[in-house]
């Protein structure tokens, strides 16, 4: 019996710190996941790039080398060129773009009224509810995967095998002050 | 949907007269009932007396004779009560539902079919008894929207032989709306009133994660809403998409002003409602008066009540991809 008892406790030993172990791998390989998704988001929004600049380019001159810099930057990005920090510029890039048609359209009422436009418009709002999405659902699971790196007992088997903490995605200011379409 | 002051010109100028009519036919059958219960009432007391007075067999003979005609009275009761019902429904609901809101149409028998039920993936239990009635269907703006009463139950049975007894127990019971949502999506989010967080807290939380008859735990951001509900879906990016931070506002105050809870989930780019309710809807009284126009309110109120999800949950803002 007292043999029987030591086995069942060696057992657990044993498993408890494997299970903690596939727990934090598994919420690792989350972040990573969505991660994947945000990115992928994200580029459809750059494909969009040539429509909005066409939208606005006869109608906002004094922005021309924001077109000029965003369309020079599209190129090298669906080239696979760019590091992490030139793409989240190059983000913040598109999104002042959007802004600018935004603004614009406010101006001139014939292209909030032409087909295109309104195509446009609606394939952004969409891609800007999924980007939000895809950048709440990686801020919930990198907090999740923090807690476990941070808490008891899960810290222990996390600073064993070099599980680090991930930061969360911090907006832009400028990003923030970006007009919200209001939903 | 058309006002208050709309709908009572409307009820003076059309459902007046039809409603007099209804209500005489109302008070003659009350009548008829009140007159056979007076009889019996008589004749049941002499036949007692002379139940006394007979022998065991004509006594029981009696009995039989007055059985059967209390049965026929009650079964031509409630078939009077049924076809005034019936008419009521058809003539008086039918006209106010499709003048109140253009684009509806009301089946008084018709209902969301089991299939629909289950298919919303809001209640897991298998149903034993099933039982829907008065559906409204139609558009309302951009929104395809239908919506029916439920009463779907489940049966245990416990001891055997003699003792063998059933007992009827309800999954849900109240008003099950199905609209078409204004957001394209693939997968599957579930919304349900939040009980084993509210009862354990953080712990409830981890046991919420480990229920296996629903998809995965979707942990949102915003607290109140945390609070109030649990989230499961098939993708935690699709499910967020569709639980926008203004969204769940809107579910939280929608919430607030119900009694009961509120169960919703998103299958299929359509969103399905739950509303746990004891009232019948669209249902005229027997014993009271159902031709006033505080009735036609009730009910011009409960057709309200019914769509009040397009509004609540903005569904004719489209302004996405999806038109």
């Amino acid at each position: 019996m007292p043999v029987l008892f030591g086995l069942v406790i060696l057992g657990l030993i044993v498993l408890v710190p494997v299970l903690m172990y596939n727990s934090l791998v598994g919420k690792r390989n989350q972040v990573a996941n969505i991660f994947g998704t945000m990115d992928a988001m994200l580029k459809k929004r750059w494909d969009l790039v040539p429509n909005l600049v066409e939208t606005v380019k006869g109608y906002a001159q004094h922005e021309k080398s924001l077109f000029e810099t965003v369309t020079a930057a599209r190129s090298r990005a669906m080239g696979g060129q760019m590091s992490d920090d030139e793409m989240v510029q190059y983000d913040n890039a598109v999104s002042k773009l959007v802004g600018v048609m935004r603004a614009t359209v406010e101006n001139y009422p014939q292209v909030k009224a032409g087909e295109n436009f309104l195509h446009l418009q609606r394939t952004l709002n969409e891609l800007e509810e999924q980007i939000s999405a895809a950048r709440r659902a990686f801020n919930a699971a990198v907090t999740d995967y923090n807690n476990s790196v941070d808490m008891f007992p899960t810290n222990i088997i996390a600073s064993m095998f070099g599980f680090q903490r991930k930061g969360l995605l911090e907006f832009e200011a400028q990003a923030r002050q970006n007009p919200s379409v209001g939903f | 949907m058309k006002t208050l002051e709309q709908i009572q010109e409307f009820y003076e100028s059309e459902l007046k007269q039809s409603l007099a009519a209804m209500e005489q036919d109302r008070q003659k059958m009350i009548s008829k009932a009140m007159a056979f219960v007076g009889i019996f009432g008589v004749v049941g007391l002499v036949g007692g007396l002379l139940i006394t007075q007979m022998g065991a067999h004509n006594g029981v003979l009696l009995l039989i004779v007055l059985g059967i005609c209390v049965a026929i009275g009650v079964g031509a009761f409630s078939a009077a009560n049924k076809n005034y019902k019936s008419g009521y429904k058809s003539q008086i609901i039918h006209k106010l539902i499709t003048f109140a809101q253009p684009g509806l149409e009301y089946w008084p028998e018709g209902g969301i079919s089991k299939e629909i039920f289950t298919g919303s993936k809001l209640f897991t239990h298998s149903i034993d008894r099933y039982h829907c009635e008065d559906l409204v269907r139609g558009k309302v703006d951009k929104t395809e929207i239908l919506f029916s009463e439920i009463h779907a139950e489940y049966k245990t049975t416990s001891g055997t032989g003699k003792n063998r007894r059933t007992e009827w127990h309800t999954i849900f019971k109240g008003l099950f709306v199905v609209a078409d949502f204004n957001k394209h999506f693939r997968g599957r989010t579930v919304v349900l009133p939040d009980t084993a967080q509210k009862a354990f807290g953080l712990f409830g939380q981890t046991l919420q994660s480990w229920n296996p008859s629903r998809d995965e735990l979707i942990r949102l951001e915003d607290v109140e809403f945390e609070k109030e509900f649990v989230v499961y879906g098939t993708d935690q990016v699709e499910s967020r998409y569709i639980l926008s931070p203004a969204l769940m506002e809107r579910i939280l105050e929608f919430r607030r002003r119900l009694r009961d809870g509120l169960y919703l989930s998103f299958v299929g780019s359509k969103v399905y409602v739950a509303i746990p309710l004891d009232t019948n809807l669209f249902e005229p009284k027997t014993f009271s008066s159902a031709a006033g126009f505080e009735s036609i309110k009730e009910y011009y109120d409960q057709l309200r009540f019914g769509l009040a999800i397009v509004d609540e949950l903005n569904l004719n803002t489209r302004i996405w991809t999806k038109e």
